[in-house]
């Protein structure tokens, strides 16, 4: 057993001096990336899951919204601009004693996500209320003219209408998440930011560094990539001017701007 | 059929208070067209949310088929704007559904089987000749057939009363005449009372059989076209039918402002009102159309060396007013139209 895999299998022993050979960076760094696609795969489902919901409610909370209420639009509008307000770093140590509450553990995937989807949350949210501020008004009241509830009014003619802006907006939420997770990989998290910074950067390793930044460069790329392909398959006006075979525009990226 | 007794909505409060409608009073009967037209700010938006019940009247009430719409607490209303179709201006439908889903969407809030919607769906498109359009999303319509896809909309809960807000406005002339006679058509076949409410006099002409005029959030005038055009008091009839430019008198002309004030004008009263008032009388300009089965129109005339009063009384034996061009009425300003003169003799003719 090498010196290098020693060094891997108990990344808290450093050895300065001692790179991580050629053939083993793969191992090191894909793990690493799994670590990282796991721990923003869970953040995103419960940034989505929670994000639309609270994005809706403060959206038709606030002026000309379904349920006008000014005092609980301000209350949980200042909320979320409080969870915006904290630099991720911050937010992360400031809440330990929750996330040591919630998780029991305040190291680990477990524990990088409690913070990750707070400050997810919170920018989610606002995302969600822009797109839905960019749906024209008119369809609330065609909608409730042709007698909608509510909850139909907001699924049919809010959410549904703002779906391509949505998903530029959850593309945009995950490549913030893999920089968050390099962050929390400063607590123990582990993932491709966390090798990035103890073997790139404290320890020099060029090599390592190279490939966590190619790494982080393809699945950022693939990432902006699939969210773009989908925005443009959920917006009618430009799948059929693509499948009509007209020149592609790059109307695709002006829709979550 | 469709009343509204006493409606009145009042916006804010103290000094803040504004009465945009204030105590309308008008009823549309089963297969009438009522249009409401005015100026922008005359209350007309209000106007069509009030009675498509998106907005709740101060005082008075909307009723529909004898109910009165407006007690119904929030439940009962949504399932009451179902005997209300609204069709919207060209922006109504939405952009990530097709023709068919758009039609669609009353009868899924409704929670219609899919079964049944899709025949529904399909018989309401047959109905305003879009069946082979269905598939298409919006951007692959024009503005004249989104604007038959909102019909069909409005149409897929069988209301007995429609309301067209600025249905027609932005659409060119040939969708805007289409749209009108599907109107028409679907007034007759089902039976509708439509509230047409527009700025554009053009259309109120083409579809309505009765009109008001909206100024100040008050109606203050209202009838039947025909009656409407007949009427040389009426501001609303002029508006309609405005004069247009027409060529100037010869020196020693008066130019005299003619209008059919009866169904019973007869055609050739040009040659009759010169015969018996033995002068030429020289065609200016004229604008002469048949409106609702009536004849109806006016013509500039000059007419050389006549008594005022003798041409009076010869153009009201014939069914005609007649009035003096003022420099306001070749102004053709609704404004200044009290001010025109218009003789007693006319008022037994209209």
């Amino acid at each position: 057993m090498s010196a290098a895999t020693l060094a891997l299998a108990l990344p808290g022993s450093l050895r300065l001096g001692n790179e991580v050979p050629l053939d083993q960076i793969a191992a090191l760094v894909f793990p690493a990336l799994g670590d990282t696609l796991i721990m923003v795969g869970i953040v995103m489902a419960i940034v989505v899951v929670v994000g639309i919901p609270l994005g809706a409610l403060i959206h038709n909370l606030g002026p000309e919204g379904l349920f006008e209420n000014h005092a609980l639009h301000t209350v949980l509008s200042w909320t979320v601009s409080v969870g915006r307000s904290l630099p991720f770093l911050i937010l992360m140590a400031a809440i330990v004693p929750f996330t040591r509450f919630i998780t029991g553990t305040n190291i680990g995937i477990a524990a990088a996500v409690v913070p990750m989807s707070i400050a997810g949350i919170a920018f989610f949210t606002r995302i969600v209320e822009n797109s839905l501020r960019s749906v024209p008004t008119a369809f609330v009241r065609v909608a409730k003219a042709s007698g909608a509830s509510p909850l139909q009014i907001i699924r049919t003619a809010q959410l549904s209408e703002a779906v391509p802006s949505i998903i530029g907006g959850i593309t945009i939420n995950t490549i913030a998440m893999i920089e968050y997770s390099a962050i929390a990989g400063t607590i123990g998290a582990g993932g491709i930011g966390y090798v990035a910074v103890t073997y790139g950067y404290q320890r020099f390793d060029h090599a390592v560094m190279i490939a966590t930044i190619v790494i982080l460069v393809g699945t950022v790329a693939l990432v902006q990539f699939a969210g773009d392909r989908l925005v443009r398959l959920t917006t009618p006006r430009i799948r059929t001017a693509a499948s009509r075979g007209a020149p592609r525009t790059r109307a695709a990226e002006t829709i979550d701007a | 059929m469709i009343s509204l007794d006493k409606l009145t909505k009042v916006y804010g409060h103290g000094d803040h208070r504004t009465v945009v409608l204030d105590d309308l009073d008008f009823s549309v009967a089963a297969k009438e067209i009522f249009a409401v037209v005015g100026p922008s700010g005359a209350g007309k938006s209000t106007l069509a949310q009030c009675v498509n019940l998106l907005e709740r009247p101060t005082s008075g009430s909307v009723v529909v088929n004898g109910e009165n719409l407006s007690t119904l607490n929030e439940a009962q209303l949504r399932v009451a704007r179902g005997r209300i179709g609204t069709i919207f201006q060209s922006d109504g439908l939405f952009s990530r559904r097709t023709a068919a889903q758009n039609v669609a969407l009353p009868l899924e809030y409704l929670g219609v089987t899919a079964a049944e919607s899709r025949r529904r769906v399909a018989e309401l498109l047959e109905r305003v000749g879009l069946s082979d359009r269905a598939g298409h999303y919006p951007h692959q319509l024009s503005g004249g057939q989104r604007q038959r896809v909102g019909i069909a909309r409005a149409l897929a809960l069988r209301p007995s009363v429609l309301l067209s807000d600025e249905a027609t406005s932005g659409l060119d002339p040939q969708s805007t005449a289409s749209i009108v006679t599907l109107l028409k058509e679907l007034r007759d076949d089902l039976g509708l009372s439509i509230l047409f409410i527009t700025h554009e006099m053009d259309t109120v002409l083409q579809v309505a059989d009765s009109a008001a005029r909206l100024e100040r959030g008050r109606i203050v005038e209202s009838g039947i076209i025909v009656d409407l055009l007949q009427n040389p008091h009426s501001v609303l009839g002029r508006a309609l039918q405005p004069a247009r430019a027409h060529a100037s008198a010869e020196p020693g002309e008066v130019t005299w402002l003619l209008g059919y004030a009866s169904s019973h004008v007869p055609a050739d009263w040009l040659i009759r009102m010169s015969t018996t008032l033995a002068t030429p009388i020289r065609l200016l300009g004229a604008s002469i159309e048949s409106v609702n089965g009536a004849t109806v129109g006016h013509a500039s005339v000059g007419i050389h060396g006549a008594e005022p009063e003798r041409i009076q009384s010869v153009a009201a034996q014939l069914g005609l007013s007649a009035r003096l061009e003022t420099s306001a009425s070749r102004a053709g300003s609704i404004a200044d139209a009290n001010a025109d003169v218009v003789p007693d003799s006319l008022e037994r003719v209209a």
